[in-house]
């Protein structure tokens, strides 16, 4: 990705931004990390590949750090998810689009940890190599061949906007038409279940949350300054990581982001007992999709889903 | 030394069963967890080392302290039989044994049992600890950076060596040698076995990284509270409580009560400093309101702080922190930063 490099060199030298947030190479084969650059000398460690699966956009919003304290202009290397973000940012008025600089990349997927270790059996990855469409796995005392769609993120494989369709910058060569599979076939397939089967599919997953919130603080579209969880006076929530408590969070949480997720899947790879996340946030995007035809993080100039209002919209939820 | 075939392990589990709660690493969802078992199918063998650590067994994530109603106060009572652990680390061994020197020793004031922490000792003090040896430790392992060692011994009452075929037993508490002289087997141990180990051993220290030498961290991070390197070292963490969920020596709590009416329970949960509400007081200030700040207090109290009360790091290098931060935020990466760290301000104190 030396076009990338030149590029941000480029901006920093000009004096476009005061920092660019992108990814670089990780200590473990399986994980990129963010990183903070502000130099040009800096600016040759940015890489991107499967391995960048943040969705970097999170570091605009919360209470983090030295960012958009100091710097007034931010330059971001962005995915198509991570650049939805920023749209969602703009009309949820949280960011001036102005005010921040984005290099698309165009993305294949990126990888899921999980599906990797469970495909060699929970055994550790040491090296992974990507030729064509298949990946070459190795470890200490094996090594295997799959298809590279195997191991990447649901939401990547479902994923209609793998180019950045918000961005500034442009690195490579966008994707353009790609065809996917029905993103909500998961969800319909879901559906078909009983009410006992579905209750006791979520009971049996959530049950197994351990409350570390790396779901939400992951989340670029969870931004409130005080989230409901941390709130102690009311407390609207039991802190146990009973099921009952952790599936209030879970359901709250979900709400809170209808018609805001950007589907870029940063809660289902940093939650530390892989929790199937996608389970709840796919069926309301899908409910989002269907009453008000609306998708996060698409339009710069519409109003997100929530907060407008139109006479025609559905109300049968309203009155049975 | 006691030998037991890997196809009759469920023998001797269920001889331990007879005294014991017996919890072993098993399938927990999609991870793998200590959980308590019924019989030794249920035991994960094939296992570098668990995704959750253990300390869940004797510190659990919620526990209730009392209970109380109209009739009066209900506090817990201890089981019947006192637990034992198959199968865990010597990190986690050790882990506990720094528990222990916080919730059951009452380290700084001894002589004072009102300070023990009795839902603690009423599971910790009798417990049977068969410390199984790490064949294959990860590339995200550092026990040695903390005098850990894959076939150390330390903590354990039953030290355990899986050998392919066979686990060889070997008590090492006066209450681990009691124990397995209680249980009889037709097979020797022999010579064979005993090199097979030492084999062993040495392939598992292979694995292990190099060495960096943490000594120096303690007095390092004396000087160090007040420098700028900690908006460099937590520049990306998103304050998440993955890494303290995960770590078998964090042990931060909070205590919350659920009541309804005239019935009600206080509940001791696992905390996090990662979180904001952790330090928030009642007048809405916060000591600890940025990410940095509270970054900063995670590692000082794992490499300063504790060695200040107890005389130890509070860290095992098991790596499971490393392994699920969701940013990569890889604390092997900071001892190192520290340790190069050059003071700005405070070069002369």
């Amino acid at each position: 990705m030396q076009q990338l490099v030149e590029q941000v060199k480029k901006l920093i030298k000009d004096k476009e931004v005061d920092v660019v947030i992108g990814w670089g190479k990780g200590s473990l084969s399986l994980s990129a990390t963010p990183i903070f650059v502000e130099t040009e000398e800096d600016a040759e460690k940015l890489i991107f590949d499967e391995t960048c699966r943040n969705n970097l956009t999170t570091y605009l919003t919360k209470d983090k750090r030295r960012i958009s304290k100091e710097y007034k202009k931010i330059g971001i290397v962005v995915k198509g998810c991570d650049s939805r973000s920023v749209v969602l940012y703009t009309v949820e008025n949280q960011i001036k689009r102005e005010n921040v600089v984005l290099i698309g990349v165009p993305c294949n997927g990126v990888f899921e940890k999980k599906k990797l270790s469970q495909l060699v059996g929970g055994k550790e990855i040491l090296d992974l190599q990507i030729d064509g469409e298949s990946i070459i796995i190795k470890g200490r005392n094996f090594e295997q061949t799959h298809s590279l769609k195997d191991v990447l993120c649901d939401s990547c494989l479902t994923c209609q906007y793998p180019d950045a369709p918000e961005h500034d910058y442009f690195i490579g060569t966008p994707r353009k038409d790609v065809k996917v599979p029905d993103a909500y076939k998961m969800i319909d397939n879901f559906g078909k279940k009983s009410a006992e089967e579905r209750w006791a599919y979520i009971k049996e997953e959530y049950s197994k949350c351990i409350r570390c919130y790396a779901c939400r603080n992951v989340c670029p579209s969870c931004y409130c300054p005080e989230c409901f969880v941390d709130q102690n006076d009311p407390q609207w929530i039991g802190k146990t990581p009973e099921v009952t408590d952790s599936i209030i969070f879970h359901l709250i949480r979900n709400l809170h982001i209808a018609g805001r997720c950007v589907d870029c899947g940063a809660c289902v790879s940093a939650c530390p007992v892989d929790l199937d996340l996608r389970i709840m946030s796919k069926k309301v995007e899908k409910e989002i999709k269907e009453r008000f035809d609306y998708t996060a993080g698409t339009d710069i100039n519409e109003k997100p889903a929530m907060a407008s209002y139109c006479e025609n919209e559905k109300q049968d939820f309203i009155m049975g | 030394m006691v030998k037991i075939k890997k196809t009759g392990l469920n023998e001797f589990i269920e001889f331990l069963i007879n005294d014991y709660d017996v919890y072993s690493p098993a399938d927990v969802g999609k991870k793998i967890a200590y959980k308590k078992i019924h019989s030794a199918f249920e035991i994960r063998h094939d296992i570098t080392n668990t995704h959750l650590s253990p300390k869940d067994i004797f510190f659990p994530q919620s526990e209730v302290l009392f209970q109380y109603s109209e009739d009066g106060m209900k506090v817990p009572e201890k089981n019947e039989k006192p637990i034992a652990v198959w199968g865990m680390r010597n990190c986690d061994t050790s882990s506990l044994l720094m528990l222990n020197k916080v919730f059951g020793d009452a380290h700084q004031m001894p002589d004072k049992d009102m300070y023990k922490d009795p839902y603690w000792k009423m599971k910790y003090d009798n417990c049977l600890i068969f410390n199984q040896a790490c064949n294959e430790p990860l590339s995200t392992c550092f026990c040695n950076w903390f005098d850990g060692n894959p076939f150390a011994k330390k903590g354990a009452d039953v030290f355990v060596v899986d050998t392919g075929d066979h686990f060889i037993l070997e008590g090492i508490s006066d209450k681990g040698k009691v124990f397995l002289t209680e249980y009889k087997t037709g097979e020797k141990v022999t010579k064979d076995d005993e090199e097979k180990i030492a084999e062993l051993k040495k392939t598992a220290e292979s694995y292990l990284p190099d060495v960096v030498n943490t000594k120096p961290l303690f007095a390092k991070m004396n000087k160090i509270w007040d420098e700028p390197i900690w908006e460099e070292l937590s520049a990306k963490c998103i304050n998440c409580g993955a890494c303290t969920f995960v770590c078998p020596t964090c042990h931060c709590f909070d205590v919350s009560d659920e009541g309804k009416g005239k019935k009600g329970k206080r509940i001791r949960l696992w905390d996090s400093c990662m979180f904001q509400l952790f330090t928030r007081e009642a007048s809405g200030h916060n000591p600890r309101g940025l990410s940095t700040q509270r970054v900063r207090q995670r590692i000082m109290h794992k490499y300063n702080y504790f060695m200040d009360n107890y005389e130890q790091y509070l860290c095992t290098g098991c790596g499971r922190c490393v392994q699920v931060c969701p940013v990569n935020l890889d604390i092997r990466e900071v001892i190192k930063q520290v340790l190069d760290y050059k003071l700005v301000k405070n070069e002369d104190k």
